[in-house]
């Protein structure tokens, strides 16, 4: 069944967008991240311009994000204080990120800069993920030591503004959060996902926080990030396609619930390697676009 | 008798009529729509030209039928790509200000073997008679790879569908539009062709535009992205909701 975008103005297969969401809101549910990583490439892949597929993905990722938001607010999991203080980085970022956006589309070079921020951000946290991960499997201990280092003192403890964050037990400035949401912020405008696979271990390993924290304080700044990001584009590139979205999220959030299903059974450094090992994946396949030869040395497109 | 009467008077009727053939126009189109509407399940439209000669139409007789049919302006961007340090960017860029957004050629036959080559130029029937101005890099590999990148998306065709001829004086040619056309205004051009001259010429018009939801949905977020891009936060937000308690329900 046909589908006509009308922001992306073409027409898709309505059940290869469901598909699609099904499969990224599976491998997201088994994972527990927001799945925009895949889900932009994997659109771009089947020939959505780029700036569509950024603006939408970021408006699906909120969509697959809030119902996890309510439940691990439910559960009293989320530290609102800290999710503020990155929020407000978050959103500062953002906002220099759609500029950037808009800049590089009027360069022509957006395609290019989607895919390079993949290449690098996807290359560093799938190589770390899978270094880390191999090695807790081979010493076969469980994730306990990310929270004996939260008691070291590094530099970043000298920083001035020194705020209590009582839920996630941490007496620290707020310059490394702002931080941290600032440098998420611009990613997921120019990237179009919500940023939890790197917020998570972010938060673990630079910031300290217990990992019971951890995800429903990742999932609030990306709710809120992810929306920032929808207006934005919205506003300055125009770019969100309402139709694709929620074909999207009708799959997505229909898979998260058998990949979530799914994830209880496995251990949680071999979820971790292999979510390490897909997001190396997509960034060889990204980078193997970058390098290999183009089939047309030509590319024709709309003036902006 | 009776029946003679009758074929006395049909005689009169046809004498006067073949004493003046300038009384029947030499050419008569019509489309056999002026709207298409892209709505939601669009996924591209035909739109048949037909209509009638005074004269035969074919090769014994000489005359032929052309049917051009043009989109809006889209001002395009041709980019080549270079390779930088091993990565291919997009490098120089020309710019094609007046090209139109669709356009497409079909005829009896080739109109370079039925019009002189000065005629085909100035009425601009052929993708290479189109006056591509380029701003920008001036290399005429962009030019070729605009017309050629242009017929691969079907955008622009040339000759991709014949002028169907029957019973010597009835033509019908179909226009097939993807689902990438552009809206706006369409001017659809009927020529005959008699002794290497445009002996007739009718112009028609056709409309392309969103309707239903799809209308509604490109309208408010051009004219209102505020409005729409907290509409798009809000049913994003609805449906990711919606989803997990239906599904954990079940």
């Amino acid at each position: 069944m046909q589908v006509y975008l009308p922001i992306a103005e073409m027409s898709v297969d309505a059940m290869l967008l469901l598909g699609i969401g099904f499969g990224v809101g599976w491998l997201s549910g088994l994972f527990g991240v927001g799945g925009g990583f895949l889900l932009t490439p994997v659109l771009i892949l089947i020939g959505i311009p780029a700036p569509v597929a950024v603006a939408s993905g970021a408006n699906q990722t909120l969509g697959a994000s809030v119902s996890g938001l309510i439940a691990q607010w439910r559960r009293d999991n989320v530290d609102a204080r800290m999710g503020i203080v990155l929020l407000t980085g978050g959103l500062l970022g953002s906002l220099l990120g759609v500029q950037l956006f808009a800049a590089l589309r009027k360069a022509g070079q957006v395609d290019l800069a989607v895919s390079f921020f993949y290449v690098v951000v996807l290359g560093t946290v799938g190589a770390l993920m899978v270094r880390e991960s191999v090695r807790a499997i081979f010493r076969r201990r469980r994730t306990g030591s990310a929270a004996a280092r939260a008691h070291e003192h590094t530099w970043l403890h000298g920083l001035p503004f020194k705020v209590r964050f009582r839920k996630s037990r941490l007496y620290i400035s707020i310059v490394p959060p702002l931080a941290v949401g600032f440098g998420i912020g611009i990613l997921s405008a120019v990237m179009g996902v919500g940023g939890g696979f790197m917020l998570v271990p972010a938060m673990i390993y630079l910031l300290g926080m217990p990992t019971s924290v951890v995800i429903g304080t990742s999932l609030f700044q990306v709710v809120f990030v992810s929306a920032n990001v929808t207006l934005l584009q919205a506003i300055q590139v125009g770019s969100v396609d309402i139709v694709l979205t929620l074909l999207l999220l009708a799959g997505g959030v229909a898979g998260a619930q058998f990949g979530a299903a799914m994830g209880t059974k496995l251990r949680g450094e071999e979820t971790r390697a292999l979510l390490g090992l897909l997001v190396l994946a997509v960034a060889i396949g990204l980078a193997w676009g970058l390098v290999s030869p183009p089939e047309n040395l030509f590319a024709i497109g709309p003036v902006q | 008798m009776r029946a003679a009467a009758l074929l006395l008077a049909l005689l009169a009727l046809a004498i006067p009529a073949a004493a003046q053939p300038a009384s029947t126009p030499l050419l008569t189109a019509d489309l056999s729509t002026d709207r298409v509407e892209i709505s939601t399940g669009f996924t591209g439209a035909s739109v048949i030209v037909f209509g009638a000669t005074e004269r035969l139409i074919g090769a014994e007789s000489g005359e032929d039928v052309v049917v051009l049919a043009t989109g809006p302006a889209q001002p395009t961007v041709v980019r080549r790509k270079v390779n930088v340090l091993g990565f291919w960017v997009n490098g120089p860029a020309a710019t094609f200000p007046e090209v139109p957004g669709f356009y497409a050629i079909a005829a009896t036959r080739p109109v370079w073997q039925a019009l002189p080559e000065q005629v085909r130029r100035s009425a601009r029937l052929g993708l290479d008679a189109l006056p591509l101005r380029a701003e920008g890099s001036q290399a005429p590999a962009f030019r070729a790879a605009l017309l050629d990148l242009k017929q691969q998306d079907g955008r622009w065709q040339e000759y991709a569908a014949p002028v169907s001829v029957a019973g010597g004086r009835l033509f019908s040619a179909r226009i097939s539009f993807p689902d990438t056309v552009q809206t706006g205004d369409y001017r659809i051009e009927v020529l005959l062709v008699r002794e290497r001259r445009i002996v007739a010429r009718q112009e028609l018009f056709l409309r392309v535009d969103r309707v239903g939801t799809a209308a509604s949905i490109a309208h408010v977020a051009r004219a209102m992205p505020a409005v729409y891009g907290i509409g798009c936060i809000i049913l994003a937000a609805l449906a990711g909701w919606l989803g997990s308690v239906i599904f954990r329900r079940g």
